[in-house]
């Protein structure tokens, strides 16, 4: 019996929309949380959303059934968004940073993470999270949100596996101080 | 117990929670917790953070998801589109096997022809005083060249199974 991946990897070569129907359904959320997380902004995302889908449709042979479906998802994605940070100048882009992601809400536009908070924790986080560098920012959203593997984050964004738990490690200690002393 | 001990267990702690601690260390680390209240609120708060990161809910605008669905749809039939008119130009364009074989003969004989007309005015220059240069200039301007446009001309010769849809 054909797996899930197997069957992605069928419909997307053969540019099957209703496939690509299903996945959008199954997945559209996540997309968004990624570009989010990615961007660090909500204005924008959703022309992403539909720019990433395009491009699965236009380029899904690439896609080959072997590994799962959101990594490949994401990295199309990011490539998306990071082409376009460079091109843009809406969005600001610090040369500085290693793989060039640099972003936040434009001036006066709330943190979408404030929006977003849902929880008293979440709402403790949410301005740390805004400020965190965007690298530490994906990667703890990839690993923690997606429950992806250091091996699939790193695919994605093109760092070796050391790099990426460093992120993670950083990230993590950047947000901790807000939990620590907390007996809660 | 001293600081670096702690920095050592805390560090273990991240790995763990990166998903790449061994079992052994695993074990080592369940250990040491059980008895180390600085590495237990150290873990509590990691773990405080990464709940915090659950806690978030992004809208999606409720019309996302149709107009992504309708631009897939849109780009999926241009696509067809562009691959049956694709399909079509290129019969249209085709040259039929006739023009193909009419090109090969007068291809064949404009080389062959070449080759005798050299011959023939290889042997009349010699009392005229030309060189063998002038003589090969002379073959191919006047000879070759032509003869190879019109081997192509009729390549590109229209034909009553030209343009069919």
């Amino acid at each position: 019996m054909e797996s899930e991946t197997q069957r992605i990897a069928l419909g997307l070569r053969q540019g099957d929309v209703v496939v690509l129907e299903t996945l959008v359904e199954q997945y559209q959320y996540r997309l968004v949380r990624y570009l989010v997380s990615l961007l660090g902004r909500r204005d924008g995302v959703d022309d992403f959303v539909q720019e990433t889908w395009l491009r699965v449709l236009e380029r899904g042979r690439s896609y080959d059934g072997h590994s799962r479906f959101e990594p490949w998802l994401f990295t199309v994605a990011r490539n998306i968004a990071l082409d376009a940070m460079r091109k843009r100048p809406m969005f600001s882009l610090d040369s500085n940073e290693a793989d060039g992601i640099r972003s936040s809400p434009a001036f006066g536009e709330p943190s979408p993470y404030t929006l977003a908070a849902r929880t008293q924790d979440a709402e403790r986080l949410a301005h740390s999270l805004q400020t965190l560098e965007p690298v530490y920012r994906e990667a703890l959203v990839l690993r923690f949100q997606e429950d992806l593997s250091l091996q699939e984050i790193s695919v994605i964004v093109g760092a070796p596996v050391s790099t990426v738990a460093s992120r993670i490690y950083r990230g993590l200690a950047t947000l901790r101080p807000q939990f620590e002393g907390d007996t809660a | 117990m001293n600081i670096d001990q702690h920095d050592t267990f805390q560090g273990m702690i991240d790995e763990s929670l990166a998903g790449v601690l061994s079992a052994e260390k695993e074990q080592s680390l369940r250990e040491h917790l059980s008895s180390c209240t600085t590495c237990r609120e150290y873990l509590s708060a990691s773990n405080r953070v990464i709940a915090g990161l659950s806690g978030f809910s992004f809208e999606v605008n409720p019309t996302l998801n149709a107009r992504v669905l309708a631009a897939l749809r849109l780009q999926a039939e241009e696509g067809r589109g562009i691959l049956a008119r694709g399909t079509r130009t290129m019969r249209q364009h085709s040259v039929p096997f006739k023009n193909w074989a009419a090109f090969a003969v007068a291809l064949s004989m404009s080389f062959v022809g070449s080759g005798l007309v050299y011959q023939i005015v290889e042997r009349l220059a010699v009392p005229m005083h030309f060189v063998s240069a002038q003589v090969q200039a002379g073959v191919l301007v006047f000879w070759l060249l032509p003869s190879l446009c019109a081997a192509l001309c009729l390549l590109a010769a229209p034909s009553e199974n030209r343009g069919i849809a």
